[in-house]
């Protein structure tokens, strides 16, 4: 079987932001308005990457790095100043209007409901603006309803509504029109735990269930563990890791953590084997504690716990794995420091 | 694959359903609406207020009388509601763009200026609209004026052409916004400030030069004061030839096929915002 073209194609791609370059002294303001200097910024530097239909991939990146410019291109925002970009066989900024046809997107930090109406309306109107069916539109709604919990607030006006209510609005707006890809721009920004989780699920059952591509933008590491397998990570306008979650924690953080609780009165006596390591002692620890830090590649896991048990009394055993946070923090803090 | 679930609308029918959600966003708040209304007429009553001090003192302004001039200045301030209504919006241009707001129009298969003039509404030039009016139709019996049927269709012209060349300018410099993120004030605080400091007023009180570039650099003489001419049987006063008086409501349309295209153009210099 041939391998299906994936639906986004991104080749080359940069953004390079020009804005003129600002005069200093008397008459300063319009000598800057005539000027033809300019100050140029390469918020995108050469990106590459594809997606398969029904991928639910992390776009990850620390401020700055051009993540929201990306999104941005593909969804038709912006134009970029060289590279391709194929998005279900259109390009976006060429073709805008088809390319909208087949894209929802949510921005967390900007509501595209109809601020002074109810839900319901800004609902029934996207229906009629994307041109949906009527009944095909008035069950997505219902499913929506459903699915997110919207029958509490849907007759409520939309300024009215809280952050975790209005993101669900903004969701089920999005996906009524039953686009093949979903673009989500930090859609957990500042909510509870409750709306997160509620989120979450209901954009992990759109992939499942429909299908559906989804590109998700986020800080929340949380919401990248619990939903994507596949993260793209970039900084400084360029892709600096593509592929599984697994295997950037193995190349990243490939150590593992073992947690010895020692019984009462037992003294450490330490474990000599190769690639077993005793990691500083953490702040909070309890007494008695001591932490392992070993590479499953060159120590297994059951080795170094009968090589501990051989020497020690134990209470308790844990082995943690490295988590996508500290990872990242990791990654973020290395470029820094060459930078 | 599944079956695609939205299709093309038409974008006369696009605009019809944001417009609605405009005015009925607006409509929820209702004090605001009769106050603003009432502010809107007043607001004009005082321009025209000071019009009839200046003839009242003087007895004419540049050979024209009080008819005359309530009728020059009601079909300027006809013409500038007849596009503020629909095209209000503008007046966000820069805040709209400075903002990234522009994105949610980019992201749904609509018009861009289709969304961006019907988000939301202003209802204050419908108190233009109706002092224009008012003023329109007390002027038209006072004024010298034989009312034949071309007569009123050329009024009905002359109103949509002079609505058009306004909004053309503002829309234009709107259109350099997405460029230099700010043009207010040279849309508002100059453009919108001369046409209505001078458009109520026959251009022959002014110096030659100022009445050339009222002309042809900034064409206030064809909103109102051309066709008026013409339809005050005044052409003999004019500088230009009679026949640019005649065709003065051509100059809308012309005007706003390359303002719109315009618009559209710069949209692509469109950044958008940090986030």
């Amino acid at each position: 079987m041939p391998t299906p073209k994936p639906i986004i194609q991104v080749e080359g791609l940069a953004k390079e932001f020009r804005r003129p370059k600002r005069i200093e002294g008397p008459f300063g303001g319009i000598r800057t308005l005539f000027t033809r200097q300019y100050v140029s910024k390469l918020a995108v530097d050469g990106i590459d990457f594809t997606v398969d239909e029904g991928e639910l991939i992390g776009y990850l990146g620390p401020n700055g790095a051009g993540k929201s410019t990306t999104i941005k291109i593909l969804t038709g925002i912006l134009q970029p100043t060289q590279g391709s970009v194929e998005v279900a066989g259109v390009v976006p900024w060429k073709e805008r209007e088809r390319n909208a046809r087949n894209i929802g997107v949510v921005f967390g930090q900007r509501t595209q409901l109809w601020w002074d109406l109810p839900l319901r309306d800004s609902l029934e109107l996207i229906g009629k603006l994307y041109g949906v069916e009527r009944d095909r539109h008035r069950a997505n709604i219902e499913r929506f309803t459903e699915l997110l919990g919207l029958a509490a607030f849907i007759d409520t006006p939309v300024r009215q509504l809280s952050l975790g209510q209005r993101m669900r609005g903004d969701l089920a707006a999005a996906m009524l029109p039953e686009p093949r890809i979903l673009y989500l721009d930090e859609p957990t920004i500042g909510l509870d735990v409750v709306a997160k989780e509620r989120i979450r699920a209901f954009i992990a059952t759109l992939n499942k269930d429909e299908g559906t591509t989804v590109i998700l933008t986020t800080h929340d590491l949380d919401d990248v563990e619990k939903l994507c397998r596949r993260i793209v990570l970039i900084d400084g306008g360029k892709v600096l890791y593509d592929g599984s979650v697994e295997k950037l924690k193995a190349r990243y953080a490939p150590r593992r953590r073992l947690v010895v609780q020692l019984a009462e009165g037992a003294r450490w006596r330490g474990v000599a084997m190769p690639g077993v390591e005793e990691a500083p002692p953490e702040e909070d620890a309890e007494p008695g504690t001591v932490a392992l830090l070993f590479d499953p590649e060159t120590a297994a896991s059951a080795e170094v716990i009968a090589a501990v048990l051989a020497d020690h009394q134990v209470t308790d055993l844990s082995i943690v794995e490295p988590e996508l946070e500290g990872v990242v923090h990791r990654i973020y803090a290395a470029r820094e420091a060459v930078a | 694959m599944a079956t695609v679930a939205s299709n093309p609308v038409p974008a006369h029918r696009q605009y019809l359903l944001l417009l609605h959600a405009a005015w009925r966003g607006q409509l929820q708040y209702r004090g605001n609406l009769v106050l603003t209304l009432i502010g809107g007429v007043l607001y004009q009553g005082v321009g025209l207020a000071f019009v009839w001090a200046v003839v009242a003192k003087f007895g004419h302004v540049g050979g024209w009388g009080m008819g005359e001039l309530a009728f020059l200045y009601g079909v300027r301030l006809t013409a500038h509601a007849a596009w503020t209504i629909p095209f209000n919006r503008l007046n966000s241009m820069d805040w709209m763009v400075q903002r990234g707001e522009f994105d949610r129009y980019l992201i749904r298969p609509a018009g861009t200026l289709t969304q961006f003039l019907n988000w939301s509404t202003n209802i204050q030039p419908l108190g233009d609209l109706i002092g224009g009016v008012g003023v329109l139709v007390a002027a038209s019996s006072a004024a010298p004026i034989d009312w034949s049927p071309t007569a009123v269709l050329y009024l009905l012209a002359t109103i949509a052409g002079g609505a058009l060349v306004e909004c053309s300018l503002q829309l234009g410099l709107c259109g350099l916004s997405f460029r230099l993120q700010a043009t207010y004030a040279l849309r508002m605080n100059f453009i919108d400030n001369i046409m209505n400091n001078f458009g109520g007023y026959p251009l022959t009180i002014f110096p030659s030069v100022m009445r050339f570039a009222l002309t042809f650099l900034l064409p206030l003489a064809f909103v109102a004061y051309l066709p008026a001419n013409v339809l005050l049987h005044r052409t003999g006063e004019l500088s230009v030839a009679p026949w640019l008086a005649w065709c003065a409501p051509l100059l809308g349309p012309l005007l706003f096929a390359a303002a719109y295209k315009f618009w559209y153009g710069q949209l692509k210099h469109y950044k958008s915002s940090g986030t």
